[in-house]
């Protein structure tokens, strides 16, 4: 029996088709995956469903009958739930008063908290989703707030529920946590529409997978009849290289080193503690380790947002007394970020204004002090088209670019500056396989061209795919260093989770 | 001029440009509609009002066209002065509400070089620059106060610029002006407040027979200056990419090795500089004295004028200039039996439709683009 039925579905934004004539159908009680790329067309689809857009034309069919959805009001009635990348919770409320928000039960014209906490112990029992419904939402995990949502739409009765991107903000243990979660909805016959561009875990949790690929349907295919490999074929369109190129270059001289770095982080604690390392000409060194071990501490302290409270930080052997990211800059650091929107654009600013941020003041983009148009406009064209940013027009504001769009001109930007440290803090998160791509071959080049690199990421096959040597950092200390050959990802996950140690290598 | 006009309407690029003309003179357009329905209510003719409003305002030529158009552009220099100080520090992400204590800062120092005696003998040429010169620096250091600290101690700047608002009045007229203070005329001269300024102090009329002085022109000439500043200058570029980041803590501009604490002070410092010459304007075009009780405000219009002039330059010159026409032609309606507060509703329903531009966007552009492309896409249909 079908749930849910989208036919010929058109969605025309301002500059963009986002969805080009999708049909599509999903059964009832299976886990039905949408990969594709960012800005592939998927949330946007799921979105008019929600009733959060409206198509320029199309139908939707909702347990066989035509419905007409204008808003998610609409949707919520005829059994449809969402849980969002961001969730819409209130942090100072209880579990419970965010589950019953909108549709509290009453006792006369009062708030009958009492009940409602029963309701909410009642359907966590029910789904197996064991969550306490006192708590604030402000002291939970994000995995336990998803949770929260999650009860949210299933205590208004939802029978399609739709996830968008949920896996974005977990831990790798949050994810199976809640991949059991969805098993056991399927297993109550809930519908589940599962919206990602991670391969590995559609193929993990998915009975049948749409791919879908700038706006258009590329094919429904089933879990067993298909591998990764041709699932990233027709998203990205064209063979995809998932092994990470080698290159083997030169070690050269040191650009970068961290002598008993120590760090504390916004609530006081030591985030990092006597942290020493140094990063070579030539060298990819990658910093592993499970998000919240001393990676922000360690970032936020070169870039000089918090004061070390004791060790150096030295480029190209020169110590840096009062770090700033202008001083840092100057001395030959350049910096990726994986916080496009705060920290690495200024979104209402066009691309033309993003890519000169930091060299703005340099000749020939000024003079004394005053704005040069046309050598921007220049150089902001030049680059675009170098870092085949799409659309290539240097006009658009960054915030209209996709996320991988958003990354090309950060790295456009901060190739174009001078440097021989490349500080690259998780530089793929977020994006699909073409632009994650795009950045490997990008820091392989700069590795080629003598650049040292500090690579922190939370992707151990990044690591190990790209760096020289690898730093395990764990509760804010440096447990291990080893290269990748002489080591596996279950080493590394081990001393990641603080479970091993290892030497130094000598060298 | 040309080029001008190329940068301002032709360079934006975007692709309803004209919709950031066209709201805020839709929202005028609805305030005066509202403000007809008010006095509707109260049996009185709408028309009328606005007939006698609009008049007197300087606005449209008629009967003593020459004094009220005077009048108009006289109150305007001044809105648009504070209005231009609200809208730098806006636009650098700073909420400062201290136009009001800088302008009367800047009228005190005004009066105070005006009439002190070593300056006051100088030739108008030398006097009046010299003046405007020690305004805009005492102005800038009252608002860097409050730039130092919201840059260096992280203390939000709209606590500090009302608190340096009550401070600078108290200062002002608690201390330095009443009989009897440092500032005061003697008891002899008969005149309360300071004593008057030099003639060589007044700002030169430019239309004879009327009050209308060089200061309008001092202000359009800010207006091109910080026009210039904010969309020409790598100090404007670094201003702007602040302000957009804001609520992130500036934290994209502070990666990319921009001083935002240095330039928070130096926004700081111009706006104050700017309400300041607004004083100053009170002082040496109208009053030639700082009076016991002054009549303020102008400060806090300011966030109005900056507000429906959307915080750009062009568009607070042509609010500053509209809010004039309302204080101008406020009295006639008097004639009407409205009270004279009246176009200060009107003031008010601007405001409020402003505030709600988002809504007025989204239905002009519902009716005006979206109407459109529906029905190119039916005819396309059909075929």
């Amino acid at each position: 029996m079908e749930a849910l039925a989208v036919k010929n579905i058109i969605k025309q934004f301002p500059n963009v088709l986002a969805n080009d004539n999708v049909t599509l159908t999903i059964e009832k009680g299976e886990i039905f995956a949408l990969v594709g790329e960012n800005g592939a067309g998927k949330s946007t689809l799921m979105k008019i469903v929600y009733g959060l857009y409206t198509s320029s034309s199309g139908e939707i069919y909702v347990f066989g009958k035509k419905e007409d959805i204008k808003t998610p009001e609409d949707s919520i009635k005829l059994k449809i739930g969402m849980v969002h990348q961001e969730f819409m919770l209130i942090p100072r409320f209880t579990v419970t008063e965010n589950i019953v928000l909108g549709d509290e039960p009453r006792k006369g014209f009062l708030f009958d908290y009492r009940r409602a906490v029963k309701e909410v112990r009642e359907l966590s029992d029910k789904f197996g989703l064991k969550i306490d419904p006192a708590e604030k939402v402000e002291n939970l995990t994000v995995g336990v707030q998803q949770k929260v949502e999650i009860l949210k739409i299933l205590r208004r009765g939802a029978e399609i529920l739709i996830f968008d991107e949920p896996t974005a903000v977990l831990t790798p243990e949050e994810t199976q946590e809640l991949f059991k979660t969805l098993n056991a909805l399927k297993n109550d016959g809930k519908t589940i529409v599962f919206i990602s561009h991670k391969l590995n875990e559609v193929m993990e949790i998915a009975d049948r997978i749409g791919v879908m690929r700038r706006g258009r349907l590329q094919g429904v295919v089933n879990k067993k009849d298909t591998n990764e490999q041709e699932l990233a074929k027709m998203m990205v369109g064209r063979d995809v290289v998932l092994e990470l190129p080698k290159a083997e270059v030169k070690r050269g001289g040191e650009v970068f080193s961290v002598r008993d770095l120590s760090v504390k982080n916004l609530k006081g604690i030591l985030g990092l503690k006597r942290v020493s390392f140094e990063v070579h000409s030539g060298e990819i060194v990658g910093i592993a380790g499970i998000e919240g071990n001393g990676q922000v501490e360690l970032v936020n302290a070169i870039l000089g947002f918090w004061k070390p409270v004791g060790g150096k930080i030295s480029i190209n052997g020169e110590e840096i007394k009062l770090i700033t990211p202008y001083n840092m800059r100057t001395k030959g650091m350049a910096y990726i970020t994986e916080d496009r929107k705060r920290r690495g654009l200024v979104l209402p600013f066009k691309a033309r204004e993003n890519v000169i941020m930091g060299q703005h003041t340099l000749y020939p983009f000024s003079n004394k002090g005053i704005l040069n148009d046309r050598e921007i406009d220049a150089f902001a064209t030049k680059k675009l088209q170098e870092f085949d940013v799409r659309p290539p027009d240097i006009y658009s504001k960054a915030e209209s670019f996709s996320g991988g769009n958003q990354q090309k001109l950060i790295l456009a930007k901060e190739m174009s500056m001078k440097h021989n440290f490349l500080l690259a803090s998780q530089p793929t998160r977020g994006l699909d396989i073409g632009a994650t791509e795009f950045v490997y071959k990008m820091l392989v080049e700069e590795k080629k061209k003598g650049t040292g690199i500090l690579l922190i990421s939370l992707e151990l096959t990044e690591i190990m795919g790209l760096s020289d040597r690898i730093l395990v950092l764990y509760s804010g200390e440096i447990v291990g260093e080893v290269t990748p050959e002489e080591t596996t990802e279950e080493e590394l996950g081990l001393m990641m989770l603080g479970l091993k140690r290892k030497e130094k290598v000598v060298q | 001029m040309k080029e001008i006009f190329y940068r301002i309407f032709v360079r934006r690029r975007e692709k309803y440009w004209w919709m950031n003309i066209l709201v805020p003179l839709v929202s005028i357009l609805l305030a005066l509609i509202v403000g007809a329905i008010f006095i509707k209510s109260t049996g009185r003719s709408p028309l009328l009002a606005y007939k006698l409003l609009f008049n007197a305002s300087g606005l449209i030529p008629g009967p003593y066209w020459r004094s009220s158009f005077a009048e108009m552009l006289l109150s305007a220099s001044m809105f648009i002065a504070t209005g231009l100080a609200f809208a730098i520090a806006a636009k650098g992400g700073l909420f400062s509400i201290g136009a009001e204590g800088q302008f009367i800062i800047g009228a005190v120092v005004a009066a105070y070089f005006g009439y002190a005696k070593p300056f006051a003998g100088l030739p108008a040429i030398i006097h009046i620059p010299l003046i405007l010169i020690m305004v805009m620096l005492f102005g800038g250091s009252w608002g860097l106060i409050a730039g130092y600290l919201k840059a260096k101690r992280g203390i939000h700047e709209v606590i500090v610029t009302i608190m340096l608002n009550w401070i600078a009045f108290e200062l002002i007229e608690g201390w330095l002006v009443p009989t009897g203070g440092p500032m005061a005329a003697k008891v002899e001269t008969g005149v309360s407040g300071t004593p008057y300024i030099s003639p060589t102090a007044k700002l030169p009329i430019i239309l004879h027979n009327t009050r209308l002085n060089i200061g309008i022109l001092i202000i359009i000439a800010v207006v091109y200056f910080v026009w210039f500043i904010l969309y020409r200058t790598t100090f404007g570029y670094e201003v702007r990419a602040m302000g957009y980041t804001a609520i992130y803590n500036m934290e994209a501009p502070k990666v990319s090795g921009i001083n935002t604490s240095k330039r928070i002070m130096q926004i700081m410092f111009l706006s104050g500089a700017i309400a300041a010459l607004g004083g100053s304007f009170i002082v040496l075009g109208i009053l030639s004295q700082y009076p016991p009780v002054f009549e303020g405000g102008y400060g806090f219009d300011g966030i109005a004028v900056a507000l429906i002039g959307q915080n750009e330059p062009v568009g607070i010159l042509l609010s500053g200039i509209l809010i004039g026409a309302l204080r101008t032609g406020a009295t006639a309606v008097q004639i009407a039996r409205i009270p004279k507060t009246f176009p200060a509703i009107i003031e008010g329903l601007i405001v409020a439709f402003i505030a709600l531009q988002e809504l007025v966007r989204y239905l002009l552009f519902k009716f005006l683009v979206k109407s459109k492309k529906s029905s190119s896409v039916t005819e396309g249909g059909v075929k």
